[in-house]
This record gives structure tokens, sequence and C-alpha cells, in this order.
């Protein structure tokens, strides 16, 4: 029998949350029908698709799977990725283009881009039959929703839910905030991707993004050898190195990480920093700067350097790095696996080594091979592990409960607070009841 | 194959350094690069540049000097689970020379990885450019090149 409302509800309180949200394979499915299935989630962007026919596949949560996909009219539209005819999957690769049509590889049906059936072999089967290939039921359909943000494109499989500017709230300043450090105000996709599987729930990740309580314990390693390791260097050779400025902040005290604050938005999405992050001591290069400033002015430029956040969560599929220009997605494939996929950017009209430095990080922080991803995820599994213990049903979530400040459409906290993770919460419950667009 | 290289003393070289790589020791490991020696596996194939495009690893010596502390550090948890490795390299051949000089020798691999109560199996080709020096070799370089670059791998914590 599947869980009644009573049940979910009981599942998350204020200050505590079940540990079969984790663990439980029938509250995945719900989750995966009801939050992943509701909410508006990331698919890509339309710089990985920027000619006609280009297109971008993807799951929009762990089984349904769509396409990205350019018409000839610029048009980016977002496509079950299902054959009108017999239902197969029209799309193999994870990338391509489709020149022309869309074409199934079972009986040769093709599609335009926009999803229009466009022909189908030896039409006179049908003649007679009640068939009527007019009928839009044998088009590839379009999801129920899909919009784009400064070149950011996300899809619902919800017809209820808000538009997408309306549905991310206060938390839209961090897309613009990405984008207006370019010089042209715009970002593109660059250098590849990453994938990278975890072994576990998916929502560890997005509740470890803005936990400023673990870089110091979980990161410590990494952050100690570094600097045993740059001791030995003249200081010299240490300015030269991006990967000093990047590994240390993770070492940060906790007054530092507090200092940040973290804000809350509607339905999940939050970002810690602001005013500061653990990006913000990154140095600035000269010819960076002076495109900056050759564009916006020296005060606009200040502002937008002004504004630096450490990651931004649009709940659940998104996190965001504005400083650092890199994102991560998370797609949910099991109630203990998921993939998360890192993507860099390239701050256009930037020089090249800006792109270079958000390739260092990606490498340094989010790759399989990195010291810090590996951490992160052996914390998650051992997670994963214990809450099949019977000690306690009970995740905790306290931290300066009650002391965040309600400013309307978004709530303000303490850098070491769960703020975060009872945002997070406060989404998970109102997708699960179904009341989240209510 | 040019009449001046020694493959026995190529393979012996390899199968040196795989050995310092299937039960790791980062400290011989290390010894066996050049000061300049960089260390590359592309997360995509046929990638050319490991500046501009993302890579699961490319570290240089500093990079290396910081992951063998890393990787005997006790709060490193990753590694409290033990991981042990089996290198098998075939297939050596010498694939010229480099501009400066440096022997580029290729080969396929299959490494068998435990780690955390699970064996996972890598296979590829490397590239090494190997600099001669006193009837053995420096690595100049080691590219890696899975058979899966774009595949979403767990954690990789030891070079390959």
């Amino acid at each position: 029998m599947p869980l009644s409302n009573a049940e979910i509800a009981r599942l998350v309180e204020d200050r505590r949350v079940h540990k079969r949200v984790y663990i439980d394979p029938e509250v995945f499915e719900l989750e995966m029908e009801r939050i992943w299935g509701q909410a508006w989630i990331y698919i890509g962007h339309e710089s990985q698709v920027p000619k006609a026919g280009d297109y971008f596949t993807t799951n929009i949560n762990h089984k349904v799977p769509v396409v990205m996909v350019r018409d000839k009219h610029g048009a980016v539209h977002v496509l079950h990725n299902r054959c009108g005819h017999k239902g197969a999957k029209l799309v193999e690769q994870r990338s391509g283009n489709a020149r022309g049509a869309f074409r199934c590889a079972y009986h040769g049906w093709t599609f335009q881009h926009d999803g229009q059936v466009l022909k189908i072999p030896n039409e006179t089967g049908y003649d007679n039959t009640g068939f009527d290939l007019k009928d839009s039921c044998n088009n590839m359909q379009k999801v129920a929703q899909s919009a784009s943000y400064r070149g950011f494109v996300f899809a619902t499989l919800s017809s209820d839910a808000p538009d997408l500017e309306t549905w991310m709230g206060g938390a839209k300043d961090c897309f613009d905030n990405l984008c207006d450090r370019s010089p042209e105000g715009e970002v593109e996709v660059a250098g590849g991707v990453l994938r990278y599987e975890h072994d576990c729930n998916w929502k560890y990740i997005i509740e470890n993004l803005n936990d400023t309580m673990h870089p110091m314990v979980v990161h410590q390693s990494v952050v100690q050898a570094a600097q045993d390791y740059i001791d030995t260097l003249p200081e010299e050779a240490v300015k030269q190195r991006s990967e000093a400025e990047i590994i240390l902040p993770f070492g940060g005290s906790y007054e530092n990480m507090e200092h940040m604050g973290i804000t809350g938005f509607k339905y999940g999405h939050h970002y810690d920093g602001g005013k500061t992050s653990i990006h913000a001591d990154y140095s600035v290069d000269p010819e960076y700067h002076k495109r900056m400033v050759a564009a916006y002015g020296e005060e606009r430029t200040k502002e937008i350097y002004s504004f630096n956040t450490h990651n931004t969560l649009y709940y659940p599929s998104l996190t965001i790095k504005t400083a650092v220009q890199n994102i991560r997605v998370v797609r949910p494939v099991a109630v203990d696996k998921f993939v998360v996929e890192t993507w860099s950017f390239r701050l256009k009209g930037a020089p090249d080594t800006m792109l270079q430095r958000t390739l260092l990080y990606s490498r340094l922080i989010n790759s399989v091979g990195s010291m810090v991803g590996p951490d992160d995820l052996e914390c998650y599994r051992r997670v994963q592990d214990g809450l099949h213990s019977d000690a306690s049903e009970w995740v905790e979530m306290y931290r300066q409960f009650g002391r965040d400040e309600d400013l309307g459409d978004r709530v303000r906290g303490g850098g070491t607070s769960d703020l975060d993770m009872r945002t997070e919460y406060a989404a998970w419950r109102d997708y699960m009841l179904q009341e989240a667009f209510s | 194959m040019s009449a001046d290289i020694d493959l026995i003393a190529v393979e012996d070289f390899l199968y040196q350094e795989a050995s310092y790589l299937d039960n790791p020791d980062l400290e011989k490991w290390l010894a066996l690069y050049s000061p300049d020696g960089t260390y590359w596996m592309p997360a995509s194939e046929n990638q050319h540049d490991p500046v501009n495009e993302i890579s699961h690893f490319y570290d240089d010596r500093v990079m290396m000097e910081i992951r063998k502390r890393n990787f005997v550090h006790p709060r490193a948890s990753s590694k409290d689970s033990a991981v042990r490795c089996s290198h098998l390299i075939g297939n050596i051949r010498h694939a010229g020379r480099s501009d400066n000089g440096d022997l580029i020798i290729t080969s396929n691999f299959q490494v068998v990885m435990f780690y955390r109560e699970e064996q996972r199996v890598f296979a590829g080709t490397y590239q090494h450019h190997l600099i001669e020096r006193n009837n053995s070799f420096l690595i100049r370089s080691k590219r890696v090149n899975l058979i899966n670059p774009e595949a979403a791998h767990k954690s990789i914590i030891i070079y390959l």
C-alpha cells in the first residue's frame, strides 16, 4: 500500500526528519513522482544546443527520458524522448545533431524538432482504420512546461507549477550574478562535463552544500596536506598557484562560516554567503577586471563582485557557484544511488584564464579523482549505512532553530545554522503532500 | 621500432611504476617523475588540452606532493578503507619521440581495484613520455586514456 499523506506528514517535523526519507525505496519512488515530477528540474544550458537540430538528452527524474533540442527558428524545446508510434526512446546519444528530423530506429517514423510528427512509412496501411496522423497524440510530446532563464533551461512535468521566475523567487539573483560576471552578460558551457556516481541517497549532497559545519572536519586532511607542502615552497611560488586559494578556505573557522549567513526561500531554495563566502578572497585577474570595468563601470563592477555566494540550491536538482562559474546537477537513480554532473562555464568576453580557473576548481573539488569530493561521499555513505540502525528513528536539524529572521520573501539565518536543511524539508513536505502549488 | 630502444628496459620500468601503485607507495612512485612531471586522466575521449578542458586528474609535481600527504593523512576518511590494485600492462610500443627528444611509449592496461569492499575494473591505454637517464628513465608525463572516460565513475582515490 502506498504511503498515506498522514504517514508522510509524520516523517518531517520542524527540527527533525525521519530516517525513512533516506533509506526507504517507497519514499524514494514517491519523491520521484511528487518532488521531481512537480518541481522545475534543470535540463541543460542553451549553449549546449547552439544550432538547429542540436540536442541534449537526460532524465527528468530517475526514469522519464527527455530531450532538449533547438528548432530551425531558434526556439529550444524540451520533449519527452519517446516515439509517438510504439514508444521507443527516440534519441539514444547524450548529445548530437538531428539533421532535419528525429528518426525512430525501430519503424522509421520521423519528427520535427518541435516534436510534430513528419512522416511515417507505408502510410496507406492506416487508411480507414480510424487512425489520424494529424492527432497530436502521435507527436513527440512536449513536457508540461519548459522555460529558460538567462540560458539555463528547466522543465517540469506539472502544469500546476508557477512560472519559472516565480518559482525561483529571490534565488534568481544568483543566476543574474553568475551571468553579470561576464563582461557581455552571458555565460556558455565550456570544457566538458564530469560525472560522479554516488552510492547513497540524493539528498545528502544538497544538504551538504551549505552545511558549513562539515568542511573543517571532512576536508581537514586536504587542507593540512596542502598547507604542509606549501610551507616548504618559497612565497613567490605559492602566489602563482590558484590551488592554494581554492583549497585552503575549506579549512575556514566556524566564525568565518557563521559570518557567511544562509538565506532560504520558498520551494526549498537557499544560498550561503552573499556579502562574503569561501570564494571571496580569490585574486582578480587584471585583464578580466579591465574588461569588466569597460563593460559596466567601476561602481557596478564592484557591486557585481560584492555579491559573493558559496552555493545556491534550486531545489531539488541544481546547485550553482556564481563566484566560480560551475554548477552541479543532481540526477537521482535509486534510493541509494545518484549521479552528480559538474558543468563549467565560460564568462563570455572574459580572458581564457577565467575558464581555466573554473576548470581547475571543478577538477580539484568535484572530480572523482579530487581530494574533496571523495571525503564528502565517504561521509554520505557512512550516514546511509548508519541510518539502518534502529538506535534512533530521527535525524536532527536543530542548529539555531528559532533564531531565523523572516524577511517576507526569504528567511535569513546564521551560516552554521540548519536553516538550509529546514528550508529543504519544508519544501519536501509541501511537495510530498501535493500542497506545494495549491 | 627503432633499433636504439631497449623495450625490455622500458617494460621493466613500466612494471616497476605499476608496482608502486598496486600497493600504493606514493613516495617511491613520485620519485619516478621528473620535476616537471605530470599525470593526466582526461574526462573525455580525444581530449587535447588539460587546461582548457576538464579532466578527472591533471596533477603536476605540486599536486602530486599534496596528494601524497593527503593519501596517508589520518583524517582523510575516504582513505580509511585500504585500496589495492592489480595492474596488467601489455601491448607496449615505441610510438616515436616528442619534440624535446622524450621517448613516447604507449601501452594497454587493465587495472582491477579493490576498495570499500568492492572490486572494480578499469581499462584503457597509457601514454608515457620518458626521459632516458642512467640506464633507466624518468617520467615527464603519463596520460591515462580510460575506455570509458565519460562514464559516471565512483571515487578514484589512487592514480591508475
